[in-house]
């Protein structure tokens, strides 16, 4: 029994198979619910995921890293006494001690929705490029102006048992950090920012987003409301 | 020359190209008048092969200088139409795609993380036959 029988860590995997067991097996020691969504991997993923103690779910086929958020928080609902989930990278680049923060500052009841940033407290790690264009998707973004967020587009988020049920990411690929941004916007829920390190280590340099994908995210984003049925 | 007529029907085109891209595409009246636009797109084709003169007197009615220029206008239109098309039809699949994929998904993984936890879930409880 641990005191964090209550949260479930949701981190999405597509060929992760180099670092996929370390980070799960750390993230375990504090956090003994996880499920890790292997979003169709080419690689040895799912192997290493059957080797730790964490949930596996398996997309027959990639779908994007928004689709298997979606998916794992659809399981992690389904699972007995979850209340808390969080979103968690699987390259490493997240640190526990932030998700207890921030689980510690839901169960005050003060938020609904906490979102982890990487620039409340100015720090160093973030490369300057990667500062730049972030600060201003967060600046110019509407409804992430709305919520004053400062960081709109950081993995590392704790929902509650509301929030995480209301969701529905709809947005397959990378755009979905907008659409989550864009749903607290709309949605009736308290939102709140914790500063959390992010480590930038080679392998999360390398498997991280390039700023030129930023162009599809714009395009995705753009047409979302378009043709909805 | 006079280019109302046909930059009244290219006008018209493009906004209705718009107008469906932000209005619901797949419901069944939108389907009707896809299938009638179809038909009067074949019709126009077999008239056109049979009478060319006829495809230049109506584009100097409609203010364009040849018949093949008007054949070009039509062209993009339809084309416009064919692409807002398939891109809508696509993007309806792939939803339909990631429904059923996360079904499945989280069916087999419930089932295989029962069978690796040993869990006792209350949704697929495993049956024990009596005797056994």
């Amino acid at each position: 029994m641990s005191q964090y029988d209550d949260v479930w860590l949701v981190i999405p995997a597509y060929n992760e198979g180099q670092v996929i067991a370390d980070v799960v097996e750390g993230a375990r020691k504090t956090f003994p619910n996880i499920v890790v969504v292997d979003d169709g991997s080419a690689d040895d993923s799912a192997k290493h995921i059957m080797s730790t103690g964490a949930h596996l779910v398996r997309h027959p086929v990639n779908l994007g890293q928004g689709a298997a958020l979606q998916t794992g928080l659809a399981y992690a609902l389904a699972q007995q006494g979850a209340k808390y989930f969080a979103t968690f990278d699987a390259d490493g680049q997240h640190q526990t001690a932030d998700v207890e923060k921030m689980v510690a500052l839901l169960r005050t009841g003060e938020a609904d929705v906490v979102l982890g940033s990487r620039f409340i407290e100015q720090n160093g790690q973030v490369p300057w490029i990667k500062r730049v264009v972030l600060r201003t998707a967060a600046t110019v973004s509407p409804t992430a102006r709305k919520l004053k967020l400062t960081d709109s587009h950081n993995g590392l988020r704790v929902l509650n048992r509301e929030a995480a049920g209301r969701l529905r990411i709809t947005m397959n690929g990378m755009a979905h950090a907008s659409e989550i941004v864009s749903f607290l916007a709309g949605a009736d829920l308290r939102v709140a920012e914790l500063p959390v390190d992010i480590l930038y280590t080679d392998y999360s340099r390398a498997k991280g987003q390039s700023l030129i994908n930023g162009v599809n995210i714009i395009f995705d984003i753009s047409l979302r409301e378009r043709g909805r049925r | 020359m006079n280019y109302f007529w046909i930059q009244l029907v290219l006008i018209a085109g493009a906004v209705i190209l718009a107008f469906m891209f932000i209005r619901r595409w797949d419901a069944a009246n939108t389907r009707a008048w896809k299938r009638i636009a179809f038909s009067v797109f074949v019709v126009a084709n077999i008239y056109a092969i049979l009478r060319p003169s006829d495809v230049t007197w109506f584009a100097h009615k409609m203010g364009v200088g040849r018949g093949t220029d008007l054949v070009l206008y039509v062209m993009v239109l339809a084309m416009g139409f064919l692409t807002l098309n398939t891109f809508l039809r696509f993007r309806s699949l792939e939803k339909k795609l990631t429904d059923l994929a996360r079904t499945v998904a989280i069916n087999e993984g419930a089932r295989l993380n029962e069978e690796r936890f040993d869990l006792d879930l209350p949704v697929s409880a495993p049956v024990n036959s009596s005797g056994a």
